[in-house]
Order: C-alpha cells, then sequence, then structure tokens
C-alpha cells in the first residue's frame, strides 16, 4: 500500500482556475521532491492531502485514509509546514510550538518536553523564549518546522522550506529535511520550484506541471533521461534545429542555442556532420548542468507566479526522446 | 536553565540523544478542541501573553467590579456609623443584582471589553495565517470555530458573573446574620446567571462574527463598537416617542435594549429606562436573543467553512 495514493484528482477553483487536472499519482515512503513551477499545482495537492481543501473531484488517501473524511485522523499524523507567514509576532517560539502540540492531540507535559526537544533539534536554544516578531527569516523556518514536527508526525509535508533564505539558510534548512528523513525514519515531501534543492535531498521525484503528473520517478531515472547538448551557433540555430530535427533528434531552439536530448553517441556526430553540412559558425558545444531544469524549459517565468500556465506544454516532449 | 553541579560531579559532557520519537497517547480532537477553549479564554484575558495583552481586559474587568466594590465599601461606612443597611442592600440601592446588566451597559464595560478583546482571536489567527496551522491538525475547521467563540463567551461571563458575585460575598459576609442574607439572596442565583449566559453568548456571538469578517484589528475594534452603540442610539430614539407598532419592532435591533427586557423578565422587574412604553411581550426579546446567538455563531461556522488558507 503506497503511502499517499491520488485518482484522478482534479481541483478547480471558483473563477475558472484548473489548479490539478486528474492527477493520478502514488508515492511511497523516503524523501519525495515535489516538483513543479509556480502554479504547477504542488501547494494544492499538499493542502488536498491535509484535508485543508476538497478537491473538485477524484480521490486521494493518506495512510490508506480517504483525505474527504478521515482528515482529522490523518492529520494527527502529518505535518506540515506552509509555505507562507504563519507565526504570531508577540508569542514566543517555545509558546507557539507548544500551543500547537496541544492542538495536534500531545497531553501538555508531553507537549511541554517535546516542544524543547523539537527547538532543539532546529537550532533554536535560548532564543525560543523571545518574541518571534524579532526573528530573522531563517529563525522563522525553523520554528515553521519544529511546530510540523513537534507531534512526531509519520509524514511531513514541507511547501516551499527554503522560500526567502539565503545561500547559507538553505544548505542548513536541506540538512535539517535529510537529518528529519533519514535519521527519524519520517517520510518527507518537499514541494518546491527550485530543482538544484529537491536534486540534493531527494531520493525520489514527482514532477507537476499544469497540475498534471509530468513524472514519477526515482530521482536517477530523472538525471539519466534529461543528459542535454546544447550547440550554440552564431546564427542559424533554426536551421540547425531543422536539420537535427529532420535526423530524429528531439531539439529546441533556445536563443543561439539548440538543446538537443542526448540519444547515445550518435547525436554527437549528427551536431558535427549537420554544421559542417550547413556551414554554420558554432561557438561552443557543451553538456548540460542543470539536468531536471530542463524538464520545465517551457514553464512561465516566476513572474507569472500564482497562475497556472494556461495551456501546459505536452510533457516530455521537452524533456528528450521516449525513453 | 540548568541546575548547578556538585563541586566533586565529572565535567559535564553532552550526548547528542538524537531524535526520539513519541510513543506517549495522542488524545485527538476532543483534547484539541477543550484546549483551544481553554487557550481563548485565557488569550481574552492576556494570559501568557505580554503585559500589553494584559491592560485593556484586566482594566475592563477592574472597571467592571467597582461598583460591587463601591456598594460594599458603602455598606461597611453605613454599618460601622450606625446607619440603615437595609437602605444599601435593599430596593433603593442603585447596584442590585437585577440591575447589573444596566450598569455595566451604562458604562459600556461590555461592548469596550468586546471591541478590545474579539479581534484577538479571530483577527489575529487571520493576520498571522494560523488558521492554516490549526486546519492541518486535529480540529476540524467547526470546531475550531466554536471552541474559540465560546471561549470568548466564557470570557464574557467571567466578565458579568465576577462583579454579581462580589456583590453577593459582600452582602452575605456583611450582614449581621449571614445565613439569612444567603437564603434571602440565593433565589437571585438563577436569573443572574441566566442573564449572564445570555449576554455572553449574544454579546460574544456578535463581536466574534465582526471580528471574522475584519482581520484588520482597527476595523474590526470600530465595527463592534459601531454594532453595539448604533442600533442602541436608534432605538432609544424610537423608545422615546412612545410606542408604535414599526417602533416597537425598531427595539429589536438593539443588543442592549433586548438584554435589558430579557433582564427585567428574569428577575421580574421592570426595566428603569423606556422598556415600559414597549409593547412587545418578553417572549419576543428571548426569541430575538436566540436568533441572535445562532445566527452569528452559523455566520461564523460558515465563514470559517469557506476561507481559504
Amino acid at each position: 500500500m503506497p503511502l499517499i495514493s491520488a485518482r484522478a484528482l482534479t481541483k478547480r477553483y471558483p473563477g475558472g482556475v484548473t489548479a490539478l487536472d486528474g492527477l493520478t499519482v502514488d508515492i511511497d515512503r523516503g524523501i519525495v521532491g515535489l516538483v513543479g513551477s509556480n502554479g504547477a499545482g504542488k501547494s494544492t495537492l499538499i493542502k488536498i492531502l491535509l484535508g485543508l481543501i476538497d478537491p473538485t473531484s477524484g480521490s486521494a488517501t493518506v495512510f490508506d485514509l480517504d483525505v474527504r473524511t478521515k482528515g482529522t485522523d490523518i492529520r494527527q499524523f502529518v505535518g506540515y509546514m506552509p509555505e507562507h507567514d504563519c507565526l504570531p509576532p508577540d508569542a514566543s517560539a517555545t509558546d507557539v510550538v507548544s500551543h500547537l502540540a496541544l492542538m495536534s492531540g500531545l497531553p501538555r507535559t508531553a507537549a511541554r518536553e517535546r516542544t524543547a526537544e523539537v527547538l532543539r533539534h532546529v537550532g533554536l536554544y535560548e532564543e525560543r523564549y523571545r518574541a518571534i516578531g524579532g526573528y530573522s527569516t531563517g529563525m522563522k523556518q525553523r520554528v515553521k518546522l519544529a511546530q510540523a514536527l513537534v507531534h512526531d508526525p509519520r509524514l511531513l509535508l514541507l511547501d516551499e522550506p527554503t522560500n526567502g533564505l539565503d545561500p547559507a539558510g538553505r544548505d542548513e534548512m536541506l540538512e535539517l529535511i535529510l537529518r528529519t528523513g533519514r535519521e527519524f525514519g519520517i517520510a518527507v515531501i518537499v514541494a518546491s520550484h527550485l530543482l538544484g534543492e529537491i536534486e540534493r535531498v531527494c531520493n525520489f521525484l514527482v514532477a507537476i506541471e499544469g497540475g498534471k503528473l509530468l513524472r514519477a520517478a526515482p530521482l536517477g531515472d530523472f538525471t539519466e533521461q534529461t543528459g542535454t547538448l546544447a550547440v550554440e551557433v552564431e546564427d542559424g540555430s533554426d536551421a540547425l534545429a531543422a536539420g537535427l530535427a529532420a535526423a530524429g533528434l528531439s531539439t529546441i531552439v533556445d536563443g543561439r542555442a539548440v538543446l538537443i536530448a542526448l540519444d547515445g553517441d550518435r547525436a554527437y556526430d549528427l551536431v558535427r556532420d549537420t554544421i559542417a553540412d550547413l556551414g554554420l559558425p558554432l561557438i561552443r558545444i557543451e553538456q548540460r548542468r542543470h539536468r531536471l531544469e530542463d524538464l520545465f524549459r517551457d514553464a512561465p517565468e516566476d513572474g507569472a507566479a500564482a497562475l497556472p500556465p494556461p495551456a501546459p506544454p505536452s510533457p516530455g516532449a521537452t524533456a528528450g526522446p521516449p525513453a | 536553565m540548568t541546575a548547578p553541579l556538585p563541586a566533586d560531579s565529572p565535567t559535564g559532557s553532552i550526548y547528542d540523544l538524537g531524535y526520539r520519537g513519541y510513543t506517549g497517547p495522542r488524545l485527538g480532537r476532543g483534547f484539541a478542541i477543550r484546549s483551544l477553549f481553554t487557550h481563548s479564554l485565557r488569550t481574552t484575558y492576556g494570559l501568557g501573553r505580554t503585559t500589553r495583552a494584559k491592560l485593556a481586559p484586566w482594566f475592563l474587568l477592574v472597571f467592571a467590579v467597582l461598583p460591587s466594590i463601591s456598594i460594599i465599601a458603602a455598606l461597611v461606612l453605613v454599618a460601622r456609623f450606625g446607619g440603615q443597611v437595609s437602605e444599601i442592600v435593599g430596593a433603593n440601592s442603585p447596584i442590585r443584582y437585577d440591575t447589573m446588566f444596566s450598569v455595566l451597559t451604562g458604562a459600556a464595560i461590555i461592548s469596550l471589553f468586546c471591541a478590545a478583546q474579539a479581534p484577538e482571536l479571530f483577527g489575529r489567527d487571520q493576520r498571522h495565517g494560523i488558521l492554516s496551522l490549526y486546519f492541518a491538525r486535529a480540529l476540524r475547521r467547526t470546531d475550531y470555530t466554536l471552541a474559540r467563540i465560546l471561549g470568548f463567551v466564557a470570557a464574557l461571563l467571567v466578565l458579568y458573573l465576577l462583579p454579581q458575585f462580589v456583590l453577593f460575598l459582600g452582602r452575605v459576609l456583611l450582614a449581621t446574620d449571614v445565613v439569612a442574607a444567603f437564603q434571602h439572596d440565593l433565589p437571585s442565583l438563577p436569573p443572574v446567571i441566566a442573564e449572564g449566559v445570555l449576554v455572553a453568548l449574544l454579546y460574544g456571538g456578535l463581536s466574534m462574527t465582526v471580528s471574522a469578517y475584519t482581520p484588520r484589528r482597527a476595523y474590526a475594534v470600530a465595527g463592534i463598537i459601531a454594532l453595539f452603540t448604533i442600533p442602541g442610539v436608534i432605538t432609544g430614539v424610537v423608545t422615546s416617542l412612545g410606542s408604535s407598532t414599526v417602533g416597537d419592532v425598531l427595539t429589536l435591533i438593539s443588543p442592549g435594549f433586548i438584554l435589558e427586557r430579557t433582564n427585567a423578565a428574569l428577575f421580574g422587574v421592570q426595566g428603569n429606562f423606556d422598556t415600559l412604553f414597549v409593547g412587545l411581550p418578553d417572549v419576543v426579546y428571548f426569541a430575538a436573543v436566540l436568533v441572535g446567538i445562532v445566527g452569528s455563531f452559523a455566520i461564523c461556522i460558515r465563514r470559517f467553512r469557506t476561507i481559504s488558507v
């Protein structure tokens, strides 16, 4: 039985925005990255799993319990770290976390003990008695993680946990997530649009775009498949792309560069021959390092934030030839 | 934080015990609801919060008890100088169980308390995005709503009953015959509690409804004060014009006036204001209180069922 199971999950918000569009996916224990650009439906999926919002249609289970009817049972064993600010500035970290432990059903003494323990775990010591209003973003994020952990959940749902953090803060937060998942044996789902981060902590990836599942696979499968060669030419990139496409390669034009899905050694020869035949001024050929980003190459810019893309690109088209 | 070690103990070493899971009991939804109720009551009085958060509620609570204390002080003085104590505890006294509501609303203590403290619950939770943390726990949305409202209602009940209790203590303990005084005052207990419950539920429900829809504190404060004063002014004008059908019905928009009538009915006395001139029977006012309570609770429940987090 998978930890989480979604079947044809659809969520339409009033006003016609479709956040999830027939999503079907099974997720097992581990540290799972939920990746997608802003507005892909990550937060919506997490909220449905928590029972915070109802799906328009379809079904989902967590721990084999229906999210529509067994919400309170599920939530006793799930920790949730929201993306947005969610802490009262006038209360101390200790007050907030121990109060929320009670709200998860922990007895008073246990709530106090666990609060001290998780706050220490996330790296808050003396400052935990001070009002949260004076905390840095990094400290606030730690408190948010602590409140999600305080009732010792079996599943952690983290929505953009590195939001607003500087590089050092990101590293620390990712390290915490990694430890929480590996050492404590708590299943973790990390939603993020930053693939570089997700890659560092997750062992399984679920990629969604426009509310649809792009792919769910172990991390290794993603990186293998998305090997990409970037060929930069002075001009004539369209002609090059057309020529390579005619030879059977998947290509995308990206300014002066042509991105080619690597498909064995054959691609290198084809690129050399095609460029020679067309007589194009070649600048460079390189293997792209940002492997996972290629999955979302056609996704809207970050600025397009809240709204999901009107018509998502056909999945897989940018990722390379069918495996 | 740590107790000083005895001198001969080995130098401390820190052991990283690592993360320990929690295997103890999980008390679930019922416990979470009770805890949130207690938390709401405590938060309303600023308990477990900063000194600044305690100022307004405690100031108003002290003010609410002042009339009772003053009457007791008068009682003590009159008894000492050999005056007629019955003048002060009797029907001519301005501060009695049945006039307490008028005394408190006359000083606007209840509505000021609502305006100052109701936004501390619903408003604060919405302003800082805390709702999503509550809804992600063992609670359901309606559990959250009811625990919050009832916690505030309990706080209002304290505000109303404490002055009554102080008055009761003074009247009984300072009487020459304590037992007789106790027996004399005991029949007032049911109407005191009944009126207290109605006052707390109606004022609590209405002010929490306003704060549920106005996360911004300043607007909520203004809204609650407007809700409790503007209808009162209209009703005051209407009743001073004398009875007419339209005028009588218009008295039903003022929470203060409605509760004045239920108070008079519960204690079996006519209110000391213009309620004499209003032709509607008492039962209409009890019905109005009920409609106000059920309506405001329902609106709050609906609000938090549909609010997006």
